[in-house]
């Protein structure tokens, strides 16, 4: 990213912070983040970053370790003196409103779990694998930050939604809609409801999702389109659903699972999978596998198991 | 799905084979726990894996994991340092609390990842930014804390959140 954008984010938040920025300077710091669309991308990292301190500043005992990252030269009298003093407000709650301060929860899910929550407007929430995900309560609803992997949101009827991932903002109302953060490019999944996205490298543009269907996409294009896959889904339930998959993209999905390696050779790589199977034991799933196609598993290691031919 | 191609299955068992008993001993030393020295062995091994390199190109094989056993063990002793911090500061408490593990767990990565993003900063700098962040004090109490003008706390704030803003995003599994 370009190094003067950021000099200048880091700067307007140095400002802002101060807690003494009037009117004029309000306004001048949102001509500058109008100005370019590098301005605002370096503006949504500085908020990441102090989103990151923000979170540990309402924790009394991570204020008193985080005074520990100062170095040594701070006593134990001083860091029993300063845990008295309550959080600020932040930079966040300056300019959004307070509503953004409310609450703020950083909701992880480690390799292997599917979490299902309730968001404070009735609105059904399900985190897949290894995802990171913070939701902010505003004024108008919640605001959900996709850090990392892949939730499914079925918004109560009428519900405002709003997500912003590494590549898009949505936005729209009454959906039930799939988000996947892969590693280059993301994939969303409409299913009900309507649902517009901007892509975060061209703000201006909005493309409209259609029910049913599912959008390829990084952060300054489409990439693709087709009806949505009818497996995309289940994992929320627990299951992996292969509907005449690839055994190499079957077995790419069932990594995401699971610790460690899992590869599968080249000969086997087109045999296809149908059935459903079960997220919780992924050792169970492979062993499924070996009993319904001509493959074999061999665990070299604990941590590394792969997929070979039957006869090799 | 590559490491059939790159790493022959049985380079890597013989590699395992003739390096892991050096490499657990070498960790076991450093730090003092057989438990610990296993995982980071393995931490090691699942690192050289993710690199697929060409096994039979490496010259100097215990070199190499040296180097990679290395990295894991600063990143130990940051993660133990900071837990250690954490405990003090739970111990310090007025009033008895117990986090929940999973809590706890969260708060130590968040904690890291602070302390990652203001390692490469002067101590001013980095406390200006702390006192401010975390403790929300005005500038004009950051100033008089560190003995410093109200202006140069504004300073320093810019100059950490550009660094931190430097900072690459951290890779999958780098703690």
């Amino acid at each position: 990213m370009n190094p003067r954008a950021l000099q200048q984010a880091a700067e307007w938040f140095a400002v802002l912070q101060s807690g003494q920025a009037g009117e004029a300077e309000h306004r001048a710091w949102r001509r500058w983040l109008e100005r370019s669309a590098e301005h605002r991308q370096a503006w949504a990292r500085v908020e990441r970053i102090s989103g990151q301190f923000q979170a540990l500043s309402q924790d009394a005992t991570a204020r008193a370790a985080g005074r520990g990252l100062s170095g040594p030269s701070m006593g134990r009298r001083r860091m029993l003196k300063t845990l008295c003093v309550a959080g600020g407000a932040g930079v966040l709650g300056t300019l959004a409103g307070p509503a953004c301060r409310d609450w703020m929860a950083d909701e992880r899910t480690a390799v292997g779990e599917v979490r299902a929550l309730t968001l404070a407007d009735g609105s059904q929430l399900w985190l897949n694998t290894d995802t990171a995900l913070d939701i902010r309560v505003a004024a108008e609803g919640p605001h959900l930050i996709l850090r990392r992997g892949e939730l499914l949101l079925e918004s109560a009827a009428e519900a405002r939604i709003h997500v912003s991932a590494r590549d898009a903002e949505l936005a729209g109302s009454g959906a039930r809609m799939a988000l996947y953060q892969g590693d280059g490019e993301s994939r969303v999944s409409l299913y009900e409801g309507a649902l517009r996205l901007s892509l975060t490298a061209r703000p201006g543009v909005v493309e409209e999702a259609m029910p049913g269907h599912e959008l390829l996409f990084d952060s300054a294009r489409l990439l693709g389109s087709g009806p949505a896959a009818a497996g995309a889904r289940a994992w929320a339930t627990g299951v992996l659903l292969a509907d005449h998959l690839r055994l190499d993209d079957f077995v790419a999905q069932l990594g995401r699972y699971r610790r460690g390696y899992l590869g599968c050779d080249t000969r086997i790589a087109g045999l296809r999978v149908v059935g459903a199977y079960p997220l919780a034991d992924t050792d169970r799933v492979l062993d499924i596998l070996a009993g319904t196609l001509p493959i074999r598993v061999n665990r070299r290691l604990p941590w590394w198991v792969s997929l070979e031919p039957a006869a090799a | 799905m590559a490491t059939d191609g790159v790493l022959g299955r049985h380079e890597l068992q013989r590699f395992y084979a003739d390096h892991h008993r050096w490499l657990h001993g070498w960790l076991r030393r450093q730090l003092g726990c057989r438990d610990n020295a296993a995982d980071l062995a393995q931490d090691t091994f699942v690192r050289l894996l993710a690199r697929e390199q060409d096994l039979r190109a490496i010259r100097e094989p215990r070199a190499y994991l040296h180097a990679i056993a290395r990295g894991l063990l600063l990143n130990h002793w940051r993660r133990r340092r900071i837990e250690q911090a954490y405990l003090e500061a739970l111990a310090a408490r007025p009033e008895p609390c117990a986090p929940s593990p999973e809590r706890r767990a969260l708060i130590i990565e968040a904690l890291l990842e602070i302390d990652r993003l203001l390692s490469g900063l002067p101590e001013k700098a980095r406390r200006a930014f702390l006192l401010s962040q975390l403790e929300g004090l005005t500038y004009a109490a950051i100033g008089a804390e560190l003995g410093v003008s109200e202006r140069m706390v504004k300073k320093y704030m810019a100059q950490a959140m550009f660094a931190c803003l430097n900072v690459e995003p951290l890779a999958e599994g780098d703690l």
